[in-house]
């Protein structure tokens, strides 16, 4: 399923930026570059052919692996969005442990203690996590950290301190999805026969919790992790903006504006595959959590 | 609170994360006294100054490369890597390189570099127009460059300086290969040592300089695209000067007590340029009555806030060349009427102006609008996007368009040739289509000519031709900011934009 997703995929972002307009010859050469020179890299480019001989091209060169070069930079386009992963990784692994950490100790308090007063602060305060838009808390937080109290680096990626406040921005909107997640999950196994089983026996509360019920609840909530950790390696585009934080997600921003077809291209055809990978991942993860799973595949 | 699973899961992330943090990079930010950090715009494309002509890679290309003769803050042209020269004859000019200046690979500059360099500037199509002029490039000896043009060109000092011209060193490049933008070498007074993409170039002191040697040991260049930010980073001190502050930051920055605000005039001017072949711009009194019409103070006001000069013409006073007596367009909407009427548009018309998603360019697309309605002219704007402005532009498919020009040379060949010469119509740099073959002579004469002299006086007379004729409007020259800690010193803008940093230290 993974290839001709992706060809799909590169065929609709190919077309999308091949008839937007702009030359990317003239767009490298810049405007006072004299006409003769744009023709001869417009030729060396390629850009003369048709649509569908470029895209075959394209592809053709793709499935040996070589996606071309920048046009902006002129590097090895692979390269290029390879050596942005690490900060875009780190950033989204950061952002999720933080929002399964907060998510799923609050998800779990809330439901052994649902509808109280705790519960109901705890879901109005996961609505707004899950309304703000990121970029607007990315800005608040720059706002109150680094430019009023000037404890933490408001951009770049100058060592850990420079993590924290992207990876909260990144992982609040997470954390209130998996708080919700299970919060919801929980309330439905509690109610389980197993579980008032497992009480009438005189199991501690605290273990019942723990180990009966919160592993087979758990496992939605693991498909919304591997989702969201999927999301924000892909989506962590405004984040990465408001913190000039040099991963894949900006790299992708900057290729669009300069119109850089070919960053483009593997930026996305990168974060698909990544995506499928971590979802891959997830169910695997699942045949632990649920030894039923597990058993269906021997 | 979670079973062992999830613990174990949760423990391999935090240990993944501990380690890319640890391996993604040294501490750089903290204004330790021996680091100066830079924040600009852009990350630079490319630290091969022959691949990239764009202003990021520029500025820290000036401080990893030298040239054969440099411009100074002031616009004058002074030896760098060559000690002296002379002009031969009409076409040829001969430079005497200094002796015993290093590259940073420990080799010592030889005249084949020089030709190495240039030759290879010239077939470099993002950079060869810069050396257009050259004919080619000989060696005598170890210190002796030779070079001549095609035909007799004055301006080509400014032209040598400009940091495309960087020198490199032969064995350098070749050994490198492809790889050479990630392993740049050049002569000047910061070697390289890394270039996290996206993010930053960290460059260090080369303490075999041939001038004077840096004062501070390592140089940071941050890639911080939002303007905003760059402001904010300011202001925390995680950087120490910062390039280009947003109109709407300059007077956070002027307030602080912390900070200073460096402005000055550039290089860099702004005009909307008229169809000239196109009803009714091909009449000169519609241009005029169109030049009286527009209040560029008002333009600078609002959309730059101050942050320019009003244009008397097409170039400026940090350009050689520049006619002082002129006095440009005023404001007189009056006047404006009359001129229109004269040409017989009593009513005035409707037309359209064209601009990129600039968003100065827009907003002052928005001003002009409003303005023209004034002397009856109905505009309407159209937003283009970048590679097709230049392109439609280029194929005169516009009314009216806003678009700026760099005279990054410092010399009035490089400000009025393209844009008004007419063997440069269309993407050359003529989008107004303006001819006028006394200004043609002129600005022949101007190329050619050896006499200093004859050269000012060539372009005084054509810049009096073109303020005249109006093939635009002269909007503004753009005054270049920096946002700089108090404590930094030594820090002046240079006019064509990439500063020099080998002077700048903390106090």
């Amino acid at each position: 399923m993974l290839i001709p997703v992706i060809i799909g995929v590169t065929f609709i972002v190919y077309s999308i930026m091949f008839f937007t307009p702009g030359d990317p010859a003239l767009i490298i050469l810049g405007e006072n570059a004299p006409e003769e020179q744009v023709e001869k890299l417009r030729e060396e480019m390629g850009l003369n052919d048709p649509f569908i001989i470029q895209y075959l091209r394209f592809l053709k060169n793709a499935l040996k692996g070589d996606f071309g070069r920048s046009y902006s930079t002129r590097k090895p386009v692979f390269n290029e969005v390879f050596s942005r992963f690490p900060a875009t990784l780190k950033l989204s692994t950061a952002g999720l442990l933080l929002a399964v950490a907060i998510g799923i100790p609050i998800g779990i308090i809330s439901a052994t203690r649902q509808y109280s007063l705790l519960d109901s602060i705890t879901m109005v305060l996961a609505l707004l996590g899950v309304s703000m838009p990121n970029f607007w808390l990315g800005l608040m937080l720059i706002l109150l950290f680094s430019v009023r109290l000037g404890l933490l680096p408001s951009g770049g990626d100058v060592g850990f301190a420079s993590l924290i406040l992207p990876a909260i921005t990144l992982g609040t909107g997470v954390a209130a999805i998996i708080t919700r997640m299970t919060r919801s999950s929980m309330l439905e196994v509690i109610r389980q026969d197993y579980i008032r089983t497992a009480r009438a026996k005189g199991v501690a509360e605290r273990r019942v919790i723990n180990k009966h019920a919160l592993k087979n609840a758990l496992i939605p909530v693991v498909t919304v992790i591997g989702l969201q950790f999927g999301y924000l390696l892909g989506g962590a585009v405004l984040t990465e903006t408001v913190f000039s934080w040099p991963g894949v997600g900006r790299l992708m921003v900057e290729a669009i504006k300069q119109k850089d077809t070919p960053v483009v291209l593997a930026s996305v055809i990168f974060m698909s595959v990544v995506f499928s990978i971590v979802n891959l991942l997830v169910d695997i993860l699942y045949a632990f959590l649920d030894p039923r799973i597990k058993s269906q595949y021997r | 609170m979670f079973n062992r699973r999830t613990f174990l899961v949760l423990s391999i992330l935090l240990v993944l994360v501990l380690t890319l943090t640890a391996c993604g990079s040294q501490e750089t930010g903290g204004s330790g006294k021996d680091t100066l950090v830079v924040a600009q715009g852009a990350d630079p494309k490319s630290l091969d100054p022959h691949a990239s002509n764009d202003q990021p890679s520029s500025r820290v290309n000036k401080q990893i490369y030298n040239t054969l003769v440099e411009a100074t803050e002031d616009m004058e042209i002074e030896p760098s890597l060559a000690e002296s020269w002379e002009q031969v004859d009409e076409t040829t000019w001969k430079f005497k390189l200094r002796e015993g200046v290093k590259f940073h690979n420990g080799e010592e500059l030889k005249a084949s570099d020089v030709k190495f360099s240039l030759d290879r500037m010239m077939n470099s199509p993002e950079v060869a127009h810069i050396v257009g002029a050259v004919e080619s490039v000989e060696i005598e000896g170890d210190y002796t460059v030779i070079i001549k043009t095609k035909e007799p060109f004055a301006p080509i000092l400014a032209h040598l300086a400009h940091t495309a011209a960087s020198i490199l060193n032969e064995k350098a490049v070749t050994e490198a290969g492809d790889d050479y933008q990630n392993n740049p070498v050049g002569t000047g007074p910061f070697k390289f040592v890394s270039h996290d993409a996206g993010d930053k170039v960290t460059l260090e002191r080369f303490d075999d300089y041939f001038g004077e040697t840096a004062k501070v040991k390592t140089l940071v260049f941050r890639n911080i695209p939002e303007g905003t930010n760059r402001t904010i980073g300011l202001k925390t001190g995680e950087v120490d000067i910062a390039y280009d502050i947003e109109p709407i930051d300059l007077d956070k920055v002027r307030e602080d007590d912390k900070l200073v605000l460096i402005e000055e005039e550039s290089l860099s001017t702004s005009y909307i340029g008229f169809n000239t072949k196109k009803a009714p711009f091909d009449d000169v009194r519609v241009r005029k009555a169109l030049n009286h019409a527009i209040n560029v103070d008002e333009i600078i006001e609002v959309v730059l806030e101050g942050a320019g000069t009003k244009a008397t013409g097409p170039i400026n006073d940090k350009v050689y060349g520049y006619n002082q007596s002129l006095s440009g367009y005023e404001y007189n909407p009056e006047k404006a009427k009359e001129l229109l009427a004269e040409a017989g548009y009593p009513d005035g018309f409707k037309t359209s102006i064209w601009t990129n998603d600039n968003p100065v360019r827009v907003r002052i697309a928005e001003l002009v609008q409003a303005q023209l309605k004034e002397v009856g002219v109905d505009v309407t704007i159209e937003e283009v996007e970048w590679g097709a402005y230049l392109e439609r532009t280029a194929a005169g498919e516009h009314d009216m368009f806003i678009l700026g020009w760099v005279t990054v040379t410092g010399d009035a060949d490089y400000g009025l040739y393209a844009l008004f010469h007419s063997s440069q119509h269309g993407g050359a740099g003529n989008r107004t289509f303006y001819t006028n073959a006394e200004v043609d002579q002129l600005l022949d004469k101007g190329r050619t000519s050896i006499d200093e002299n004859e050269r000012l006086e060539a372009y005084a007379k054509a810049q009096e031709i073109i303020v005249e004729d109006a093939p635009q409007i002269f909007l503004y020259f753009q005054t270049q900011n920096a946002g700089v800690q108090s404590n930094i010193e030594g820090f002046r803008l240079h006019p064509a934009g990439h500063h020099k940093l080998v002077n700048v230290g903390f106090k």
